[in-house]
């Protein structure tokens, strides 16, 4: 029994020496995810992405290999981030005529609204008198991953507590936008599809997808301005608050 | 083939951001770069090339899957942030929710409706 165990962990550290068994691991649980979210009639305050994460976490915490291991592996499947960024030119240049029509009212709104994302937040962690470092982890939270994560590290923040900034925003800003659509009779994708990609950066967008190809484009439109905008701005301000 | 000869253009745009980047005045990550030379390219040529639109669609789908193995993370490192907990949860929850109100009312205000309705159209 015991020999079955070490050999079980031996097996296992062997396969967690390559690549392969985290983005397995990860595929697994992402298709799992997407089963039982299905099963649980598509919540949207419980995307299948959450719950495939909770499975990883699951499936790590039981097992004995440590976050290290299954990050190391996982880190090859997060490498895509960045061709998949440089992706989204297509549905950018797809809506370019309309976001050309509307330029002036985009160039209005949205470097306000991208700087409400970042304030409100960081405003009420620090009234209620969060240190530095989580208020840098919460201040590029509307803003794509892989911005947002070099912002964070600029500003000296923490990029896991990053992630779950990003994964609860992303979450909380789908919920909001439907909710808020209803209750302000907003029907517009074009709208739907900004204030998806302002607030709720790639969870926002891939939300927008689903509900149309104009609203994903827009949402493209919204997470790529709101991305480049904080970017440029937030570590000047930051600077000039801390 | 289609796909791949589309991914190599990709990569080709992240490596034109990766070499760009440290000459920018502000810390942009190499794929915005990379997308917005290829939107530029696109604008130039005055079309979308058909082996960047066959990837492009499968890889934006993958987008939450990649996105993932960097939220399994927080489940980890939570116990460290513990004492903050209410002040992270309010600040993300009712500061997201504030930010979505503002976003849509200022949109709703300076957006012009008119073209609204054919949008709503299936």
């Amino acid at each position: 029994m015991n020999d079955a165990v070490i050999t079980l962990t031996e097996l296992l550290t062997r396969w967690f020496d390559t690549p392969i068994a985290a983005i397995a691991l990860t595929l697994a649980a992402y298709f799992l995810g997407m089963q039982v979210f299905k099963l649980l009639g598509r919540p949207n305050w419980c995307p299948a992405m959450l719950i495939a994460a909770l499975l990883i976490a699951a499936v790590i915490a039981l097992l004995p290999v440590g976050i290290d291991d299954y990050q190391r592996g996982a880190a090859w499947l997060m490498l895509l981030l960045g061709p998949a960024t440089v992706a989204l030119a297509v549905p950018l240049y797809q809506q370019l005529g309309q976001i050309r029509a509307l330029w002036k009212p985009i160039v209005m709104t949205l470097p306000l609204s991208a700087t409400l994302a970042s304030l409100y937040a960081v405003l009420i962690a620090w009234a209620m008198g969060a240190p530095p470092e989580v208020l840098a982890s919460l201040a590029p939270k509307s803003v794509t991953s892989p911005i947002a994560l070099s912002l964070t590290e600029e500003l000296g923040g923490s990029t896991a507590l990053l992630m779950g900034a990003l994964m609860l925003t992303g979450l909380t800003a789908i919920f909001a936008v439907e909710w808020l659509c209803r209750l302000m009779a907003i029907r517009d994708h074009r709208l739907i599809g900004l204030a998806l990609g302002i607030n709720g950066h790639a969870l926002g967008t891939v939300r927008a997808f689903e509900i149309s190809h104009q609203a994903g484009a827009f949402a493209s439109l919204g997470l790529s301005l709101t991305g480049v905008f904080t970017a440029i701005v937030l570590p000047v301000a930051w600077h000039l608050l801390f | 083939m289609q796909v791949l000869r589309g991914f190599l253009w990709l990569l080709v745009g992240l490596l034109f951001g990766q070499s760009v980047v440290p000459w920018l005045p502000v810390a942009l990550p190499a794929g915005v770069v990379g997308m917005l030379a290829l939107t530029l390219v696109f604008l130039l040529r005055g079309g979308i090339d058909a082996d960047i639109a066959a990837v492009s669609q499968p890889l934006i789908g993958m987008l939450a899957l990649l996105i993932m193995p960097g939220v399994v993370e927080i489940f980890f490192v939570a116990g460290r942030f513990a004492d903050q907990a209410a002040a992270i949860l309010v600040a993300l929850l009712v500061g997201t929710l504030a930010s979505v109100a503002s976003t849509l009312w200022l949109l709703k205000r300076c957006l012009p409706a008119t073209e609204a309705d054919t949008s709503t159209a299936p």
